[in-house]
């Protein structure tokens, strides 16, 4: 599903983020990606959604190097990689029901949708990707009066319009209470299998990984320490990508 | 040791904190002085004369009497140059938002295509700011002579100046993760501005605007002083022909729009909030 293949990216100010990156996600898969901070997760994350441009390497979603494509056809690849943030980066002023329905809007140009109007189309199947994340009763609630949860949820099923392939999740429960965190885990694993979507998540909370993940990929100064299924990463190991540089 | 650091250490003599102390106390004294003169300078520029006051106390109530009881029989004839100073007040907003959002959007650091249309921008919103409304009205009279139309473009003008200052600050402290969120899931520009971009700003930018035209009925009042049509022209006018219980007719009727526009504005902006 997605390849990355010897991703290299050196930022302006001469900071190499990753070095010679290779990873393989298949669809249906949870990979969890660890982490000191600075050691390229994000990077990896903003790599592969051509935020940032990498210096070398390629990144296939099937047969589609992303590195290759700009413009238009970047727009329509970004259709199938949907991402979730710490924060649920929700228009507050806008219904939860909106905010979920702008995730379809890179299928739809018509005139009703350039004017602000929502996919009229989509709203049956908006609605039902906010019963999937268990938040149907809040459709036309204010985004902004949402708690952390339940707004990283509503961020969820926007991901979900978007209809992916692959979902990006950049510490989508850093802000979050453990029972919520756990929630949102559990949210994540179940869509991973249930919608066929490769699923890398970046964390800081190493229990999460043990619990939820199917492969955990350790990473130190932008390189791969180990990408192992969750079972048989050594405690150690992941303890040793915290540590500061002289240890 | 020197000898300065030695007495300042042994709390003798006038060390290094005495002089910062004394330089100090200097420099505060130097200020007041200052401020003192550019006070003074300005009662003597303004050739102020307070004794006037107690002086002309006698032609105030003079002007009072006269202009007692207001002149109430008029009241219908003063409904079309009311009309005219809210339309005045209207139109120029109108027209101010119109040009001004256009010109917001390229003088927002966040959302500028161009540092040209970033400066260039910024450049015309500077200059229709940094001229008046009384003389961009004078101006306009001049150009399109006397009447409504003048006051009303004078005040779309200034507009433009003032909604084009406040508009790109609102939307430089827009919060951009939902619009970098939106650009990702592959939705067009188009839809990024429409559904991201406007949602979040539009009630500021409303609130914005009824502020302006709550401050534009004022400027309008005004502007009729210099041939702009209006409440203001009227004014003139009775003044001119000592009719004052005309013009404190008016001025209740100003009194009662200022105050009527300011309750209604803070009114729909406390519900947009």
């Amino acid at each position: 599903m997605l390849r990355v293949r010897e991703l290299s990216l050196r930022y302006p100010n001469g900071k190499l983020a990753l070095s010679n990156f290779n990873l393989d996600i298949a669809a249906g898969e949870f990979v969890v990606v660890l982490g000191g901070n600075g050691s390229g997760k994000t990077t990896l994350l903003r790599s592969i959604t051509r935020t940032v441009m990498p210096s070398t390497g390629e990144i296939w979603l099937g047969d589609t190097n992303l590195c290759a494509l700009e413009g238009e056809k970047l727009r329509r690849a970004r259709l199938a990689l949907a991402m979730i943030w710490q924060h649920a980066s929700l228009v507050r002023r806008r219904s939860v029901l909106a905010n979920v329905a702008t995730g379809t809007l890179g299928r739809h140009y018509t005139l009703r949708t350039v004017f602000g109007g929502l996919p009229a189309s989509e709203l049956e199947a908006t609605l039902g990707h906010l019963a999937e994340v268990g938040l149907a009763h809040l459709a036309g609630q204010r985004a902004g009066t949402l708690s952390g949860g339940q707004a990283q949820r509503v961020a969820i099923a926007r991901a979900l319009a978007q209809r992916p392939r692959v979902l990006l999740a950049d510490e989508p429960v850093a802000s979050l209470d453990p029972e919520a965190a756990e929630e949102i885990m559990r949210l994540l694993q179940r869509l991973a299998r249930s919608e066929n979507i490769a699923v890398i998540c970046v964390l800081h909370q190493v229990e999460l990984a043990y619990a939820y993940a199917d492969r955990v990929v350790g990473i130190r100064d932008g390189q791969i320490v180990f990408d192992l299924p969750r079972d048989q990463v050594p405690r150690d190991a992941v303890h040793r990508l915290y540590l500061p540089e002289a240890a | 040791m020197s000898l300065d650091i030695a007495r300042s250490r042994s709390g003798h003599g006038f060390g290094s904190a005495g002089w910062r102390r004394a330089l100090g106390s200097a420099m505060h004294f130097s200020l007041a002085l200052l401020g003192l003169a550019v006070v003074i300078q300005a009662f003597i520029v303004v050739q102020a004369r307070p004794q006037d006051l107690v002086t002309g106390v006698h032609g105030m109530a003079d002007l009072i009497r006269r202009a007692m009881p207001p002149n109430f029989s008029a009241l219908p004839s003063t409904f079309w140059p009311t009309l005219q100073t809210i339309d005045i007040a209207l139109f120029g907003t109108l027209t101010g938002v119109i040009i001004a959002l256009p010109l917001a959007l390229l003088a927002a650091s966040n959302m500028t295509p161009s540092r040209f249309a970033y400066y260039g921008a910024r450049g015309i919103i500077g200059f229709t700011r940094a001229v008046p409304d009384l003389v961009w009205a004078l101006l306009f009279v001049t150009a399109v002579g006397l009447g409504p139309f003048p006051g009303a473009l004078a005040l779309g003008v200034h507009s433009v100046g003032m909604l084009g200052r406040l508009f790109p600050e609102t939307i430089e402290q827009m919060d951009m993760a939902p619009i970098h969120a939106l650009e990702l899931t592959g939705a067009r520009r188009i839809q990024v501005f429409s559904h991201g971009i406007i949602p979040s700003i539009l009630p500021s930018l409303l609130g914005i605007c009824l502020y302006r035209l709550d401050e534009n009925i004022r400027s309008s009042l005004v502007l009729g002083f210099v041939g702009a049509g209006g409440i203001g022209f009227q004014i003139l006018t009775a003044m001119n022909l000592f009719q004052y219980q005309d013009v404190s007719l008016l001025l209740i009727i100003i009194f009662v729009i200022v105050l009527s526009a300011e309750r209604v504005s803070a009114a729909l902006r406390e519900r947009l909030a």
